[in-house]
């Protein structure tokens, strides 16, 4: 704090047994409890509150379509899921959608980050377009890409296999090749983001580092690996964790190309637990299947922060 | 030199690669909104065509128009950010301003509300909304939106508060003037930017919000990204139409986009933990 002025704070600290700084102190407490108050039962509400109301809900079996088979059952949710063979592809699916559309964004955006660093005209290109993907809905970016993208024949990515001499490809059909579809749109999408933010990190080092390099002699990798990569190492893990907290849950994309499938080709577990709810109205064991996506995600992101840790 | 300029060449070629690979998607949706659905099926993909802008006409003026779902997404975003910016500015305010106990807490509260999946909250929230008859309205969704708009809100904003001195509202303080009436007459001034960047993100996030939609929504309450599947069925899917549909679904987002485009890393990384610092 770096103000000449005495803050009612500073009366408070300062002089804690006179009533004057105590009331004051005390002012402050119930204003700043007062503002804080509507955000953080709203918080509750609509966070905190479906929280426990989804592990209640995971200890009764719950069929909107068979409402006489409803009742408590405790755990009996969880052993079905453990025993249960779609959970556990849906969750290898979640982890390698994940795995490499997470890779695929911080490699590619930090490869163009250091190639637009470079550039002594064009980087405004780069700015205005990348902003262009990461704000569209992602339900609408997945419909472009199944239709006019990817639809056999007059679809761009099909026209361009066509004419590369791989003929046409039934992309979203082939569970393979539908994986590799919902990736790479998923990549399409986030690249960018990664790019910004790397881009906006590179932007902010020292310069004068990268002189007594040069003055040294080191190589362009040498400077890349020994200054630029440790620098910018809070900023990657930074991307990383962000983006992998958002490829676990993703969802409309996926929804809108290619639904799960074919068959549950691209069910990624998130999916599964919106199927089981709402497609096969099985209430309670979605919620447990969503009570497993947030025991996974809290794994995951702890793994995270422990090699943030690390050095 | 030649080793010089082929590489230069090479790095150009790359650029392009990636600024078509981005832009292009996005740009062949406005092209086939302005075919025909013959033009959009041909093969070769024909990219010299007469435009028409009978596709737009027929979405949003023909039947099955998609003007109310435009209604519907503008009035669920807009009631999202009224309601977002009520809240979060006070509460980020006090975050970023006065000292009370708990203050860790409530930060440490505030992103670990975010890491609930979003079909987590939806699953009880729909059993909630069915029982009191909120599905298919629009106090439903814009309440579940709060979920997600409060935190990136007030995180946002926090950041906003942060930057502004201290002095004014000390003086303004000590002339006498209550809390309420310094927060609101001199500090909020001072945030304009900041409120607007946040008013601006919020309502992006609600525009393309889907998986909340998409349970919640009904007959009366469809956002354009609901809607958007009417355009594709098993029978047929109404190629140029859906194209239109889509423009008109990025249209508001991209605008804002571009105008925000400065503030945008900001917007993308806040309530990130901050990586530590140079070492």
């Amino acid at each position: 704090m770096t103000t000449s002025a005495v803050t009612s704070a500073d009366i408070a600290r300062e002089t804690p047994r006179s009533d004057f700084g105590r009331i004051l102190a005390q002012r402050e407490r119930r204003f700043a409890a007062a503002l804080l108050a509507p955000a953080f039962l709203a918080l509750l509400a609509t966070t905190t509150f479906p929280l426990l109301f989804l592990v209640y809900t995971s200890a009764f079996r719950m069929d909107l379509a068979m409402p006489f088979t409803n009742g408590f059952v405790g755990f009996e949710n969880y052993q079905v899921l453990l025993s249960d063979e779609r959970f556990w592809t849906s969750l290898l699916v979640s982890l390698v959608y994940t795995g490499s559309t997470v890779a695929l964004q911080v490699i590619i955006g930090l490869a163009l980050a250091l190639l637009v660093m470079d550039m002594k005209r064009g980087q405004g290109w780069f700015r205005v377009i990348a902003i262009l993907p990461v704000v569209l809905s992602p339900a609408v970016v997945g419909m472009i890409w199944r239709t006019f993208m990817l639809a056999p024949e007059f679809g761009i990515v099909d026209f361009l296999a066509i004419n590369a001499g791989l003929g046409s490809k039934n992309w979203l059909g082939d569970p393979t090749l539908a994986m590799v579809s919902v990736i790479a749109i998923h990549t399409w999408q986030w690249t960018p983001f990664a790019f910004m933010v790397l881009l906006a990190s590179l932007a902010s080092l020292p310069e004068d580092i990268y002189e007594a390099a040069r003055l040294d002699r080191a190589s362009a990798w040498q400077r890349f690996r020994r200054i630029t990569l440790p620098l910018l190492r809070p900023a990657i893990v930074m991307v990383i964790i962000m983006r992998t907290m958002v490829a676990l849950t993703a969802f409309a994309a996926i929804f809108t190309v290619t639904g799960g499938g074919p068959g549950t080709a691209t069910e990624i577990l998130n999916l599964y637990a919106y199927r089981k709810s709402f497609t096969e109205l099985s209430i309670g064991y979605g919620a447990a299947l969503a009570v497993a996506l947030l025991i996974v995600t809290i794994i995951i992101s702890g793994i995270l922060f422990a090699l943030r840790r690390a050095k | 030199m030649t080793a010089k300029r082929l590489r230069a060449i090479a790095l150009l070629a790359i650029s392009i690669v990636f600024l078509l690979a981005w832009a292009f998607p996005i740009i062949w949706s406005v092209l086939n909104s302005l075919k025909t659905d013959s033009d959009v099926l041909a093969y070769p993909p024909k990219l010299v065509f007469s435009p028409t802008l009978e596709a737009y006409r027929d979405v949003l003026f023909g039947s099955g128009s998609i003007l109310p779902n435009l209604l519907s997404s503008a009035i669920i975003s807009v009631g999202t950010t009224i309601v977002t910016m009520l809240m979060a500015v006070p509460a980020a305010y006090a975050l970023a301003r006065l000292r009370f106990h708990g203050k860790k807490f409530a930060g440490f509260y505030l992103l670990a509300t975010q890491m609930l999946p979003p079909v987590g909250i939806i699953i009880p929230y729909f059993l909630v909304l069915r029982n009191i008859g909120w599905i298919d309205t629009y106090q439903g969704i814009i309440l579940i939106y709060l979920s997600f708009s409060l935190p990136f809100a007030i995180w946002l904003l926090v950041s906003y508060f942060e930057d502004i001195p201290f002095e004014m509202e000390e003086a303004a303080y000590l002339d006498g003037a209550s809390r309420l009436k310094t927060l609101w007459r001199i500090i909020i001034p001072q945030v304009r930017g900041g409120i607007a960047v946040t008013v601006v993100f919020v309502f992006l996030n609600a525009w393309n919000e889907f998986l909340f939609a998409v349970v919640l929504s009904g007959n009366t309450v469809r956002p354009v990204t609901v809607a958007m599947f009417n355009f594709v069925s098993v029978e047929q899917t109404l190629w140029a139409k859906l194209a239109a549909v889509s423009v008109l679904a990025m249209l508001p987002v991209v605008v804002l986009g571009v105008v925000a485009q400065k503030h945008i890393v900001k917007g993308l990384t806040v309530g990130a933990v901050k990586g530590g610092g140079r070492r």
